[in-house]
């Protein structure tokens, strides 16, 4: 999140796109219903915050909003850009923001081209783009800052691509690709356009509804450009706001969960970086404009070296390069997929699971499951038995064939074990252990500690081909089998080694090897004066502990970067430091310095200052990106089909899905587990509900009790074409496989009007398979009630993401 | 039209059984009573053993009352209040099934009373009778009240159960003792009267049946009961009605009494089940 | 005394999460019932002696694809025992185990059920349930044993959306009728205060904002809200009456005329006189 929960209700309109807060973040939605509630809210004369949400299928976040839109799955682009079109053509973008904090007015390449579906450069046989056209034109001049037209006239500047780009998105355009109806799009767009204004603000929130496809980053971008357009990044009320998953999910991916990046969102170094300068040269950003801070990009050395530190301590010096060579550099990609897809090819040993079921989570679970049993070894750190720790049972594999030997390592659940949650937005809770570990589970990060020291002593003694990054690795806790999660969140939040004194800010990390810390951005999480997560100033006394109103609640818990809570906000006040709308100010300059949330800016610099920095800070340019040359698959957001879909695309129907999608069953040479329209007409999309989160739920009686079997949402024509009513079982099959199921019949979905041709579309819950007490209440009839069974084994082209929510399928009533 | 949105009180086997032997006592007493004050000695034998079998029916009643219970460790918790301050005795007239609780244990003094005399055979007070006979009348009769008394589809949309109730109690009773007359000596002069006054009854039982749907019907909720199986039910009830309304004798007279018993156990049955299903 | 408290529950933004459910059964240590299919999002079916709250799914949605929801269109209301000033449970309740509490709530005393089951009969709501394993009957008792510690009720406290919310009866009454107020300005014609004023068994402890008819929701409407002893007058003239007839009946039937008693074998005669 940009934003951050409780901000939601200083929203006067609340865009909700492929996420279902009501059922997926159930307490977060309060703040939804305030805004809602808050007759000083609203477009027009207020009356109270309107929710507008597009999803395919009613839910009970739809239950309560204000208008729902019955959206095809995997074409939120269309919806965004038809709504970025009607804001540019009827002049309702907020113009002073669009030409100051955006690169609207940047110039970009001549060659840059959008042709067919097709971006400049692309390479049909590695399905890649070559991105030099989508450069910056450069002035002269050795600091090659980017050449502007701020009259947004240039038929080469950001502004008239955008517009250019997004003018085939009519509203004519959208009904035909979304399924939603003209009129109901320009109600939308009336109230969206007014969002434009100063005096307004919305936010779009939006979850994995967007994520799981294989136009997921792009899918999120066209939201975000709408968002810029109309002025509304970095101010409250406003954002984009991803509403993340686990309790924690934000604070994993703080801390690189993900293969690609380290610690505080820095790069993986690559092959051939053989230095620290070689990383950085590639990594960080380069100054665009001689009034653009840069900032992340001019630090990010102190970053890396800080990192290193903590890592390897006094093995990390000047001489040997801060050990940078211990670090390794990935040749290849290593996202989820691809973990399976290398099993699949018999490229893996063993793996080792902790908190997620591999065999639940997909996509195509029998590819992964063949993978599993593929291994030589699975070893799951849980607190319970998971599809994964008893993937033989599945159906399909038969017990006698796998070979793979199963370690289960029974782990504390977090609720046995204190720590930190960070949620959606960036608040780092601190949070106590709530009951003992049950029987002989250990703490995750004892397993681990424990792990690494025996393969260290394995090193010490055997030696190996490079032992240092192992045995040069820093335990400096008071019991290095032991850590408690207190030392590592001091260690996190790092220190000054002259001193030896924890820092409270990033500002004093160093490039030289006197400072620590393991993750940059959670510097001054726990600073010589304490735990910050573990404040709890709240409302209590809202006169005392939200100063301004605004629900920073400055001393609740520690928000990352520096406990500001809303990010980009600068951005919330015009280039004169008055807050755009001075009743929900974020920050305001007040003639000597910046009030209200912690700046993300310089504290004391003037705006007035022609040298004042541009407002976003972190990037290169200074200024948001509506153009941003970093994605893989295209600088400005396209609508592509799903990789399954029963349409070709209204815009390009030769370049139908997006040509950069990851086809990992193509590349690795695996027959095609595509399937057709002919064979699978429906459109299928899978969700969670609120009753379970995913498959650990299965193991509490209450929740099985609310939500005890499986289903599938059915339109109640296509239910009437077929036969089926409520509680029947019918049997859901896509080219990869079969779920068999009850039937909820219901109109809360529905059919499609696709320009002339029809479509239904079913949703199914993720929640069930063949552990858990439903599970054992139905051991032959669990093994159908997988709803990965369904899904492709494909990824979207920057982040791998699977295409969850957007497949084809084939429903028969069963007897 | 009347709407219900409440949940069975799964009052099942037991109840029927308990409203059963409730009518068939309260009945027994009522027509033993009668018998004393209208008849000759000749009717002494029936007299006497309507009063030796309408005690044991009610300590039956007590028993099967008390094991319906959730907690029949309790049951005095009908008369004593356990409320912590409160105290005293439970009695709320406005609360058939707190009002009935006292009529059944008052009938059993009365019914015990009458039992150990009629074992003893001695005589005892006609106004001692009658006033049973009324307790007992009215226990047959909030058998139905209590039903009546409630929210549940059926039951609370009639006024007519407790009359319904004490109208078959009267025939079941009256069959019941036309089958002891049958097999005791000495009970020949009672027998046609017996039966006689059972075909009265039964015709009651048959016009209250009738006023019952009327009412149901007024309600909307007739079909609750008048459908499916219970439809069936209905007509077996009417059915066993008509060899007692076209009147026998000898061994047709008994089988004509056991019917109409039969059909007393049904009514309330059937009354009883298709409100709650 | 304390004041009267209650529920006022605004079923425009429940979002049928069923936290109140969970909560309920949490606090109360109810074990709940073996696992069902119902139909997909309702699966507990009705209040019972596991469950002292029950939200409810009423699914009027029609198949446009767009709709405005606002509460209208999936209606979801977390029902639960009203608390009736005029309550029916309490009315024909023998062992006087349901009181009034001094919070004016209705509450059954566990240890004084005895199991009888005729305030469940009675109950025009259906919030009480038999406990087979109490052998007493059940509902929601307003947590008072919170109240007592001067907590609010479980379900109240865990409700995100404010859905349920809990305080004294005066208070709740006013931010209902702002809440109907700017509904009704809104357009949402249908949207009704229900057991807000007496017209419901004399005023609800708990009551509702309903989107739609009573009837929709499985309530019972001012008509058919009425309570059990209505039926105690007409229940008994008619035993009366029928006692009576039936007496004259007897006294007919048994008149000793002279006929004499039949011989032994004879038959009797053929019909009645
Ligand atoms: N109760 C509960 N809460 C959870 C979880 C849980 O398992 N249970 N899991 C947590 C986790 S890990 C995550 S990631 C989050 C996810 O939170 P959400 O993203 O909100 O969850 P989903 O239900 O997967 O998907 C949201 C909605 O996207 C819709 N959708 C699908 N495709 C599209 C599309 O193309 N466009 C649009 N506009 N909508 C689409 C689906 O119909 C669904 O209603 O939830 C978290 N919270
Ligand atoms: N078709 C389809 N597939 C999906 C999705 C979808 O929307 N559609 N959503 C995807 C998304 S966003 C997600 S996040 C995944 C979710 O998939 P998972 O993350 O696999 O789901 P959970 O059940 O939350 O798994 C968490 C596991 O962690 C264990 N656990 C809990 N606490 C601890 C702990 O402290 N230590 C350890 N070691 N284990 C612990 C639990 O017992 C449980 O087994 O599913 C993905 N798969
Ligand atoms: S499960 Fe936890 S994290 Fe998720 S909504 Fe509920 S309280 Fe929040
Ligand atoms: S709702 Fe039912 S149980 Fe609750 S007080 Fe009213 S009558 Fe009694
Ligand atoms: S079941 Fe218990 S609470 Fe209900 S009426 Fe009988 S004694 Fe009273
Ligand atoms: S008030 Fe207490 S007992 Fe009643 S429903 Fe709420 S949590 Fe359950
Ligand atoms: S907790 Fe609140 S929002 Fe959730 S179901 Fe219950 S009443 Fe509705
Ligand atoms: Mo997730």
């Amino acid at each position: 999140m940009t934003n951050h929960w409780r901000d939601i209700k200083n929203a006067d309109v609340i865009m909700i796109n492929g996420a279902n807060p009501a059922e997926a973040h159930p307490v977060g939605f309060q703040w939804f219903m305030k805004a809602k509630l808050d007759p000083t809210k609203g477009p027009g004369s207020g009356g109270g915050a309107k929710l507008i949400h597009a999803d395919p299928r009613f839910s009970r976040t739809s239950a309560v909003s204000d208008m729902y839109l019955r959206i095809r799955t995997g074409t939120d682009v269309a919806y965004f850009g038809g709504l970025i079109n009607y804001v540019i053509q009827n002049n309702k973008y907020h113009d002073e923001y669009v030409k100051n904090y955006t690169n609207a007015s940047f110039i970009i390449n001549k060659d840059y081209k959008f042709k067919d579906g097709l971006f400049s450069g692309y390479d049909a046989k590695k399905r890649t783009y070559a991105v030099e056209t989508w450069a910056y034109d450069n002035e002269p001049g050795p600091d090659k800052y980017a050449k502007r037209d701020e009259s947004l006239k240039d038929p080469h500047c950001v502004f008239q691509l955008i517009k250019n780009h997004y003018s085939r998105y009519t509203p004519e355009m959208v009904q035909t690709i979304t399924g939603i109806p003209k009129e109901d799009f320009l109600k939308v767009a009336q109230i969206v356009g007014e969002m434009g204004r100063p005096d307004k603000v919305m936010t779009i929130v939006y979850a994995v509804g967007l994520t799981h496809h294989t136009t997921g980053s792009q899918l999120i971008r066209s939201a975000a450009v709408l968002q810029l357009l109309l002025g509304n990044i970095g101010r409250p009320g406003g954002g984009m706001n991803a509403e993340r998953g686990h309790a924690n999910i934000q604070g994993n991916t703080d801390n690189a969960i993900s293969w690609e990046i380290l610690p505080g969102y820095l790069k993986v170094p690559l092959p051939g970086q053989k230095t620290i300068e070689d990383y950085v040269k590639v990594s960080a950003s380069k100054r665009l404009l001689g009034i653009s801070w840069n900032f992340f990009g001019t630090n990010y050395k102190k970053f890396i070296v800080s990192l290193l530190k903590t890592w390897y301590g006094d093995s990390a010096n000047k001489s040997n390069d801060f050990a940078f060579s211990y670090l390794p550099k990935p040749a290849g990609n290593s996202s989820w997929m691809t973990i399976y897809d290398q099993a699949l090819q018999g490229k893996m040993e063993g793996v080792m699971l902790s908190g997620m079921t591999a065999a639940s989570i997909g996509p195509d679970s029998n590819q992964v499951l063949t993978a599993l049993s593929k291994l030589k070894w699975l070893a799951v750190m849980d607190p319970f038995p998971t599809t994964s720790s008893e993937f033989w049972h599945a159906s399909g594999l038969n017990p006698a064939d796998v070979q793979t030997e199963v370690f289960m390592l029974p782990t504390t659940h977090w609720i046995e074990k204190d720590g930190s949650f960070v949620n959606s937005g960036r608040w780092m809770q601190w949070k106590d252990q709530v009951i003992p570990p049950v029987g002989d589970s250990r703490h995750d990060h004892w397993i681990v500690a424990e792990l690494f020291h025996r393969v260290k002593a394995l090193y010490q003694k055997d030696g190996g081909k490079f032992p240092d990054p192992i045995v040069h690795l820093t335990m400096d806790y008071k019991d290095p089998l032991k850590p408690s999660l207190d030392e590592i969140a001091r260690e996190v939040n790092g220190k000054d080694l002259k001193t030896g004194k924890r820092l409270a800010t990033f500002a004093k990390l160093m490039d030289d090897g006197t400072t620590t810390s393991g993750n940059w951005i959670y510097v001054g999480s726990y600073p010589e004066k304490g735990n910050m997560a573990k404040r709890r100033k709240g409302v209590q006394d809202p006169a005392k502990n939200d100063p301004t109103g605004m629900g920073f609640y400055p001393e609740w818990a520690w928000t990352w970067p520096l406990n500001r809570r809303i990010l980009y906000n600068r951005a919330s006040a015009d280039m004169s430091g008055k807050p755009w709308d001075p009743k929900r100010a974020g920050i305001a300059w007040n003639g000597s310095k910046w009030v209200g949330d912690v700046p993300d800016y310089p504290p004391k610099m003037n705006p007035k200052d022609p040298k004042a920095w541009l407002p976003f800070t972190m990037n290169g340019e200074g200024v948001a990106r509506l153009f941003a040359s970093s994605m893989l698959d295209g600088p400005i957001p396209e609508h592509y089909e799903p990789v399954e879909s029963p349409v070709k695309n209204a815009l390009h129907p030769d370049m139908s899905a997006s040509p950069t999608a990851f086809l990992y069953d193509k590349a690795a040479k695996r027959e095609n587990r595509f399937g057709t329209p002919d064979e699978y007409p429906i459109i299928a999309t899978t969700y969670r509900l609120t009753e379970h989160e995913h498959y650990v739920t299965q193991q509490v009686p209450h929740l099985v009790q609310l939500q005890p079997e499986p289903f599938v949402e059915i339109p109640t024509a296509l239910a009437n074409e077929r036969g089926v009513k409520t509680g029947d079982m019918v049997r859901v099959r896509s080219k990869r496989g079969k779920i068999e199921v009850r039937a909820v019949v219901t109109n809360r979905v529905g059919q499609l009007d696709l320009g002339g041709k029809k479509v239904y579309q079913v949703g199914i819950p993720i929640h069930w398979g063949y552990v858990g007490i439903a599970a054992e209440m139905h051991p032959e009839k669990s093994k159908f009630w997988m709803a990965n069974n369904l899904t492709p084994f494909v990824g979207d082209a920057n982040s791998r993401t699977p295409e969850f929510k957007a497949f084809l399928v084939q429903i028969e009533k069963l007897a | 039209m009347a709407e219900h949105f409440v949940q069975p009180p799964h009052w099942e086997w037991y109840i029927v059984g308990y409203f059963f032997c409730a009518g068939l006592a309260g009945g027994l007493y009522v027509l033993a009573t009668l018998l004393r004050i209208t008849g000759s000695p000749r009717n002494d034998a029936v007299v006497r053993a309507a009063f030796l079998a309408a005690f044991p029916l009610v300590v039956a009643c007590g028993i099967l009352l008390t094991i319906d219970l959730g907690q029949p460790l309790r049951f005095w918790h009908m008369m004593i209040n356990t409320t912590p301050g409160d105290g005293g005795l439970n009695f709320k007239p406005w609360s058939p099934i707190s009002l009935g609780t006292w009529a059944l244990l008052v009938f059993g003094i009365f019914s015990f009373v009458s039992f150990l005399l009629a074992l003893w055979r001695r005589g005892s007070s006609t106004i001692f009778e009658v006033i049973g006979s009324v307790v007992a009348l009215f226990l047959a009769s909030y058998t139905g009240v209590v039903l009546s008394v409630s929210n549940q589809p059926v039951w609370s949309d009639s006024w007519a159960i407790g009359g319904l109730f004490v109208a078959s109690a009267l025939s079941g009773s009256a069959a019941l003792l036309v089958l002891l007359a049958h097999w005791r000596a000495n009970s020949s002069w009672s027998e046609p009267r017996l039966d006689r006054a059972d075909r009265y009854f039964v015709l009651l039982e048959a016009a209250l049946i009738v006023v019952f749907f009327v009412t149901l019907a007024q309600a909307g909720t007739l079909a609750k009961t008048f459908s499916g199986v219970w439809l069936v039910m209905w007509i077996l009830v009417f059915l066993s009605l008509i060899p007692a309304l076209l009147g026998s004798a000898g061994s047709r007279r008994t089988l004509s009494a056991v019917a109409v018993l039969v059909g007393v156990l049904l009514m309330r049955y059937v009354v009883i089940f298709s409100a709650q299903s | 005394m304390p004041e009267p408290v209650g529920f006022f529950t605004d079923t425009s933004i429940c979002i049928g999460c069923k936290a109140c459910e969970v909560a309920c059964k949490e606090w109360n240590q109810l074990p709940g019932n073996t696992p069902k299919f119902g139909d997909g999002f309702d699966n507990t079916g009705q209040l019972d002696a596991e469950n002292y709250r029950h939200v409810k799914f009423v699914d009027l949605v029609g198949d446009t694809p767009i709709v405005t929801g606002n509460g209208n269109a999936w209606l979801m209301m977390s029902d639960i025992c009203k608390h009736c000033t005029n309550a029916s449970c309490l009315e024909v309740c023998p062992t006087n185990a349901i009181v009034r509490t001094e919070y004016n709530t209705v509450l059954i005393q566990q240890d004084a059920c005895n199991g009888c089951r005729d305030c469940i009969s009675a109950c025009p709501f259906g919030a009480i349930g038999f406990s087979e394993s109490s052998g007493t009957a059940r509902k929601c008792t307003m947590c008072y044993d919170r109240l007592q510690a001067n907590m609010q009720p479980a379900c109240a406290k865990a409700c995100p959306t404010q859905s349920i919310q809990y305080g004294t009866l005066s208070q709740l009454h006013q931010k209902a009728d702002a809440r109907l107020a700017a509904l009704k300005k809104q357009g949402y014609d249908n949207a009704q205060l229900y057991g807000r004023d007496d017209s419901i068994y004399g005023g609800l402890g708990a009551f509702f904002l309903l989107m739609n008819k009573p009837e929709v929701y499985g309530l019972p409407n001012k008509d058919n809200a009425v309570l059990p002893r209505r039926n105690n007058r007409m229940g008994y003239f008619g035993g009366f009456v029928t006692a009576a007839i039936g007496i004259v009946a007897g006294l007919v039937a048994f008149r000793s005329r002279a006929d004499a008693p039949p011989a032994k074998g004879a038959e009797p005669p053929a019909s009645a006189p």
